[in-house]
């Protein structure tokens, strides 16, 4: 009985959240591939960590994904696949250069995981290959989404409200907008390099 | 002993001889020219950047070295790592109906050539000239230019592997200097990789190469970082003028860095443990291997196709790193990433040879007859390499010694009749060189070359303690002494820009007739800036 009732609570939680949260979603133009948008740091919110652990590989000389959206306070593991060393370092978080940190090397098949807990762009090298990145964006919500390639996005679950949503993408300016969400809305982004 | 005069005349007769015959690093012919090898066509087809094997190309780091044992790929899983797949020549499966099917293959996706292009200018000391003074008037004394722009080379270089541990490699030097087609085949050969598995052997134990290639050496002048070779590398040994035959008996122009045609056998690893080969190569007396014919019946110094020099080195490294799994390892681990081992490498290196030359003599009869001096010589050294992060500090010592066969004149002939032993030309001498890359882009250089040759000090090429008469390179007791710090700058993986200063002992110039003092004490140092890119 008392299952129940934890049940029914639940359900009609769930029905009221769903009916005051809506969607954001659009495209990034001017930019090939694929870009962050994610709604900033909303004052006076916090929100908790999420448990799951996404995998940033190291294989075949590179990065896989390129490109990853994470929400603050997330672990990230970092596998390596290769059979040669690798090595995985950030010279900043958001630019700021103290965040730095150098993971060092672990052989093939390990994992070495890293908690990001502030906010920023992250962007992965290899101290031996150069030509490997890759960028972690540290989202300060859970409201984020990563574009397809042509540019589209969508954030759902966003609480109605009046927030800054951030669009980033690798070599350009990201640019900021304010957008009022009332069910879905559309936000637009136009970056250039 | 010739007389003071004698000496100077037989010196500008040599030096310019010799300058035609030894690469020295200036007087007009800079020796900039080494074919440096850095190899894009590896970097299109892993895409990876130069710096993945080089540390300031073309010197190679670790993983760079596990490459090229490897037989130009990926020590393992190379597969896994090639962008651009390779082309099959037949099917793998084909390997089953075997011997009733060509062993199946592959080539590289991509062609796998590579460019590379150089260019230099050189600032020498105004007191250049000063040896100038010895032969007043004369045309033909060389004149050595403030400054001088020069190309270098524009070469030409493919490498890669063929699958079933068959690597290759070919590099040609397109233009050589600003002119035209006259560099030529530098490197061309086929290794086969790790043969020592059909017999059994451990892993890397036997690999076998054929064609023409660079000795196995401790440090590669074709590798070499720097813009001027080292001088030991390229040392000949020449006599001085015999009376009778007015030639030198000993005409040996045999240097380490001149390529070798043959085969060699090779194992070990090159980032850990023991290295060794073992190289069969034609003899090479002239500065060219012998053209298939054994020595022709002309009066010259020749080589004889029937003879094969033989090559030796054997070295071992010792990774230094505290944790043992990663002393085993291609690259050591760290906190900060992989990098290269702290390691002591030790080596030696022998070289056994015979040079030919033939001039005109007599019969007990006096018939006029072409006698054979056959004269076996050996160069041996030791060499070190010492590495620490990113200091490296390398040497080289080197002797070498040439018998030296004299013409037998007894009385009442006209020309020898055979030949006697005489003493052997000889010549020591080495390097010292620390580099140190304060940045990933930046690498600094001190180094110390000298090379002493009783040759060239009989040849004038050097003071002696009789005679205080150097020559451009050759201060005091030694033929050639040198400190050259430099720098070099990678403005991207692939372009390089460099500068190295030669710094020269004291010298002073004598007038050959009456021996008085030309000039006051001097310096010939050399300063040298080159652009290297390649593509």
């Amino acid at each position: 009985m008392k299952r129940n009732v934890l049940v029914l609570i639940t359900v009609v939680m769930g029905f009221s959240l769903a009916a005051i949260a809506g969607t954001i979603s659009g495209q990034v133009s001017g930019v090939a591939g694929q870009s962050v948008v994610y709604v900033d740091a909303i004052p006076g919110k916090t929100f908790p960590p999420p448990t799951e652990q996404p995998v940033i590989d190291q294989k075949g000389l590179a990065f896989h994904p390129h490109v990853i959206a994470v929400q603050a306070g997330t672990t990230v593991a970092f596998l390596n696949s290769d059979s040669v060393a690798h090595n995985v370092f950030w010279a900043s978080v958001g630019g700021n250069k103290k965040l730095g940190h150098n993971l060092g090397t672990w052989p093939q098949g390990q994992k070495k995981s890293f908690k990001f807990d502030t906010a920023g762009v992250v962007p992965l090298f290899c101290n031996v290959h150069p030509e490997m990145s890759a960028y972690v964006v540290v989202a300060p919500t859970p409201y984020f989404a990563t574009s397809d390639l042509a540019g589209n996005y969508k954030m759902e679950n966003v609480p109605d409200g009046s927030y800054t949503v951030t669009a980033w993408h690798e070599g350009t300016k990201s640019q900021s907008r304010p957008v009022k969400v009332s069910g879905d809305v559309k936000a637009d982004f136009a970056l250039s390099k | 002993m010739l007389n003071r005069q004698a000496n100077v005349l037989l010196f500008s007769i040599l030096v310019l001889a010799l300058f035609a015959s030894i690469p020295i690093p200036v007087a007009g012919r800079a020796n900039l020219g080494h074919p440096i090898y850095a190899i894009p066509a590896f970097s299109r087809q892993y895409g990876t950047s130069c710096s993945t094997c080089h540390v300031d190309f073309p010197k190679l780091n670790d993983f760079g070295k596990a490459f090229k044992d490897a037989g130009f790929k990926f020590p393992k899983d190379d597969e896994t790592f090639v962008k651009v797949p390779p082309v099959m020549l037949g099917s793998p499966a084909q390997k089953e109906l075997w011997p009733h099917t060509i062993w199946p293959g592959t080539i590289p996706g991509l062609p796998p050539i590579g460019l590379r292009f150089n260019t230099f200018l050189q600032v020498v000391g105004r007191n250049r000239n000063n040896f100038n003074l010895q032969t007043p008037g004369d045309p033909t004394a060389p004149f050595i230019p403030r400054t001088d722009f020069q190309t270098g080379l524009l070469s030409i270089f493919m490498a890669g592997n063929f699958g079933d541990d068959i690597a290759f490699w070919v590099d040609d030097d397109i233009s050589v200097g600003g002119s035209g087609a006259d560099g030529g085949l530098g490197d061309g050969y086929l290794k086969f990789v790790n043969i020592g598995r059909h017999l059994k052997l451990p892993t890397d134990a036997l690999s076998l190469r054929i064609g023409q290639f660079e000795l196995d050496l401790p440090f590669s002048p074709a590798r070499s970082w720097n813009l001027s070779g080292w001088d030991i590398y390229d040392q000949a040994n020449i006599s001085s003028v015999n009376s009778i035959l007015g030639l030198p008996t000993v005409s040996n122009s045999f240097a380490m860095s001149n390529a070798a045609q043959g085969v060699e056998f090779s194992g070990g690893h090159s980032y850990r443990g023991y290295h060794y080969s073992l190289a069969i190569v034609n003899q090479n007396t002239s500065g060219g291997t012998a053209a298939g014919n054994n020595v022709p019946p002309v009066v010259a110094y020749t080589s004889d196709s029937n003879f094969k020099d033989i090559y030796a080195r054997l070295s071992y490294r010792f990774n230094l790193e505290r944790d043992p799994a990663s002393r085993n390892e291609i690259q050591a681990a760290g906190a900060s990433g992989p990098h290269d081992h702290t390691y002591l490498n030790l080596g030696t290196l022998y070289f056994y040879g015979r040079s030919v030359q033939r001039f005109q003599g007599q019969d007990g009869s006096g018939v006029p007859r072409v006698l054979t001096a056959r004269e076996p010589f050996y160069r041996m050294g030791a060499d070190f390499s010492l590495n620490y992060h990113t200091f490296n500090l390398i040497g080289q010592y080197m002797y070498g010694r040439d018998q030296n066969l004299l013409p037998l004149l007894p009385a009442g002939f006209t020309a020898p009749t055979g030949l006697i032993r005489g003493s052997p030309a000889s010549f020591s001498g080495g390097f010292l060189e620390a580099d140190y890359l304060p940045l990933p882009w930046l690498m600094t250089i001190m180094r110390w070359d000298a090379v002493h040759s009783t040759a060239d000090l009989i040849n004038g090429i050097g003071a002696t303690p009789d005679s205080d008469i150097g020559s451009f390179v050759s201060p005091f007791h030694a033929t050639r002494n040198r400190f050259t710090p430099g720098v070099q700058f990678l403005i991207h993986a692939n372009i390089k820009a460099s500068f190295e200063y030669q710094i020269r002992p004291q010298q002073i110039v004598y007038d050959p007739t009456t021996g008085a003092l030309l000039t006051g004490a001097f310096r010939t140092n050399s300063a040298i800036a080159g652009l290297d890119f390649v593509y």
